[in-house]
């Protein structure tokens, strides 16, 4: 090869500065968001994880996290998959009311999401004493909670599902009903596999929101504990090193199902 | 026997369709972009609502615009649509996207993959395939769900020609072996010539005409189907306008003895032979184009024949088309 020409020189160096400086800040970036995580496991011994966990009544809080965000999701597939799925496609009218209607919780502080669903469904409101005929009570219930973290995590599945279903080429589906499927045998044969990996993302994040939702918990279901407000009340009374050991235990519970959701849906779009 | 009779409206204009096809025929639906040909075939095989009308094939009612509540689905009507793209399943492989149809069987499938030659092809994924694999890939799968009437629309377009022509040809004769109908929806002339056994010319929503494959060419019913066909020159006396094939106007010598005298304007190799560039100068006047098996010089006078040539009113509007 030739020598290039000084002016191509110049700029090939200012290119590799600009990508030097580019990397450097992009491991800045990575070592900030890490950063707590790291911190936590720094601050942490075996020996403290152990002695705190072995407290009696210790992993109640885990128990009832878990259950509490497996129903919140169950809730939010179930509702929001469609919902999801017909914003995607243009069928709902006035789209941007729904959008909007989606959005809403994702903007609105949680703190006071959980101050306006004591006023909508508390027990002194039609919709509280509609849930009492059914023996439920939306306050400091395990149902309060199963609300809190539904409201708190909804909108992160919903437009992570419409991103997802819109990704899906409608001829495909139309592709689908031409060889004889109906719509529900389509939706299951074409647009559910190839809206997965999407919907896997969506789900993880969901999880994880739903896991950690404190906000709008703190106000309408204090009691039973789950594990944010496990840490939450173990701060106030115990102060910071009683409580790192569970903000362990919530990463490791809330963490394992995006990553591999996320791993996974990695490799499934890889292939397709 | 497809009947189709109906009106689907569309922003423009409405598409107005009246068609038979027999068990068996391969009709060709010729017309520009925009003429509503897609729209046609979608509405056959019930991708769209009618707006009036209604299309039975067979026994079967399959759409009508008196109760579209009871049109058929789409995959459940017999009629299968094969387009431009191909739709094939991503998370599928070769073998389960020919085999999607329900009630498809494996023997069947292999047997259809093998004479379209993706034999070897089964097990890959469509997103390592080339455009013409994908497309018989498509064919293959249209093919094995058994239908009475496959509606094609432009299927081969997108590939190169030759490529086009040959998959259009293996889909003809596999048509023609199992006695199944078809429409082909094409821009091209010689592609439905070559397919077709009938062409209908749809232009701006209606069918203009109907006819076989040579008599289209030879007796356009009107203007439009005439410039759909392939005339290019239009010449006009007076009130009339005579429409001319570059393949159906002769020159008949420097002499005389033809009835239009043109002068060479420009010439172009086309195939084998020349295509002159003419202006007309005597009772007829316009500009041409015709094939010749010589060059001639530029300036120089020529007396032409068109036998049979069309003639049609001259147009008031518009101008002669270029």
């Amino acid at each position: 090869m030739t020598n290039p020409p000084a002016s191509l020189a110049t700029r090939g160096a200012s290119v590799r500065v600009s990508t030097g400086a580019a990397l450097v800040g992009a491991l800045i970036v990575w070592v900030a968001l890490l950063g707590p995580l790291i911190t936590l496991l720094a601050h942490l011994t075996p020996a403290s994880v152990w002695n705190a966990l072995s407290q009696p009544g210790a992993l109640q809080p885990l128990v009832t996290s878990v259950a509490a965000s497996l129903l919140a999701l169950a809730v939010i597939v179930l509702l929001g998959t469609p919902l999801g799925y017909l914003m995607a496609r243009g069928r709902l009218p006035f789209p941007r009311v729904w959008e909007a209607g989606v959005i809403l919780p994702l903007l609105t502080p949680p703190l006071v999401i959980g101050l306006l669903l004591i006023f909508m469904v508390g027990p002194a409101t039609p919709i509280g004493a509609a849930l009492s005929h059914l023996n439920l009570t939306a306050s400091d219930t395990f149902f309060a909670l199963v609300v809190a973290e539904t409201y708190e995590s909804v909108p992160f599945y919903v437009l992570g599902a419409m991103s997802a279903f819109a990704a899906v080429d409608p001829a495909l589906e139309e592709a689908g009903a031409l060889l004889g499927d109906g719509r529900w045998r389509t939706w299951r044969r074409v647009t559910i596999p190839l809206a997965a990996p999407g919907l896997a993302n969506a789900l993880a994040v969901t999880w994880a929101r739903a896991m950690g939702a404190f906000g709008a918990v703190l106000i309408i279901a204090y009691h039973p504990f789950g594990l944010p407000m496990q840490i939450w009340v173990t701060l106030q009374e115990q102060g910071l090193a009683s409580a790192l050991p569970y903000a362990l235990v919530l990463v490791v519970v809330a963490l394992p199902l995006p990553v591999a959701a996320y791993i996974w849906s990695a490799r499934a779009r890889r292939r397709l | 026997m497809l009947v189709a009779d109906f009106e689907v409206a569309r922003r423009e204009f409405s598409v107005r369709v009246h068609m038979r096809v027999p068990p068996g025929e391969r009709l060709a639906l010729l017309g520009r972009s925009g003429a509503g040909k897609t729209t046609s075939v979608e509405a056959i095989a019930g991708l769209r609502r009618l707006t009036r009308g209604e299309i039975r094939l067979g026994e079967r009612q399959l759409s009508s615009a008196r109760a579209p509540a009871a049109d058929l689905p789409p995959g459940r009507r017999g009629v299968g649509l094969l387009r431009q793209n191909p739709g094939l399943f991503p998370h599928l492989t070769v073998l389960q996207n020919i085999g999607y149809a329900r009630g498809s069987d494996l023997a069947r499938v292999c047997e259809v993959a093998e004479r379209l030659g993706l034999g070897a092809l089964l097990g890959a994924r469509p997103r390592g395939l080339s455009g013409g694999e994908a497309q018989r890939v498509s064919l293959a799968r249209a093919l094995q769900a058994k239908v009475d009437l496959l509606c094609l629309d432009e299927p081969f377009n997108s590939l190169d020609l030759t490529l086009g022509r040959e998959l259009l040809e293996l889909l003809r004769l596999e048509l023609a072996s199992s006695g199944t109908s078809a429409i082909l929806v094409t821009h091209r002339l010689e592609e439905a010539q070559a397919f077709a056994q009938r062409i209908a010319v749809l232009h701006r929503g209606e069918i203009l005409q109907v006819g076989d494959p040579r008599e289209l060419v030879l007796q356009p019913a009107s203007r439009e189907v005439a410039e759909l066909v392939g005339y290019r020159g239009w010449l006009s006396s007076g009130a009339q306008t005579m429409a001319l094939h570059p393949d159906r106007v002769h020159p008949v010598g420097a002499e005389g003895g033809g009835e239009i005298s043109a002068r060479v304007v420009g010439m172009v190799p086309r195939g084998a032979r020349i295509e002159l560039e003419l202006e007309a100068e005597g009772r007829w006047r316009g500009r041409f184009r015709c094939t010749a098996d010589r060059s001639a010089t530029i300036g120089e006078l020529w007396w032409f024949a068109a036998p049979g040539a069309p003639i049609f009113a001259t147009a008031e509007d518009a101008a002669p088309g270029a």
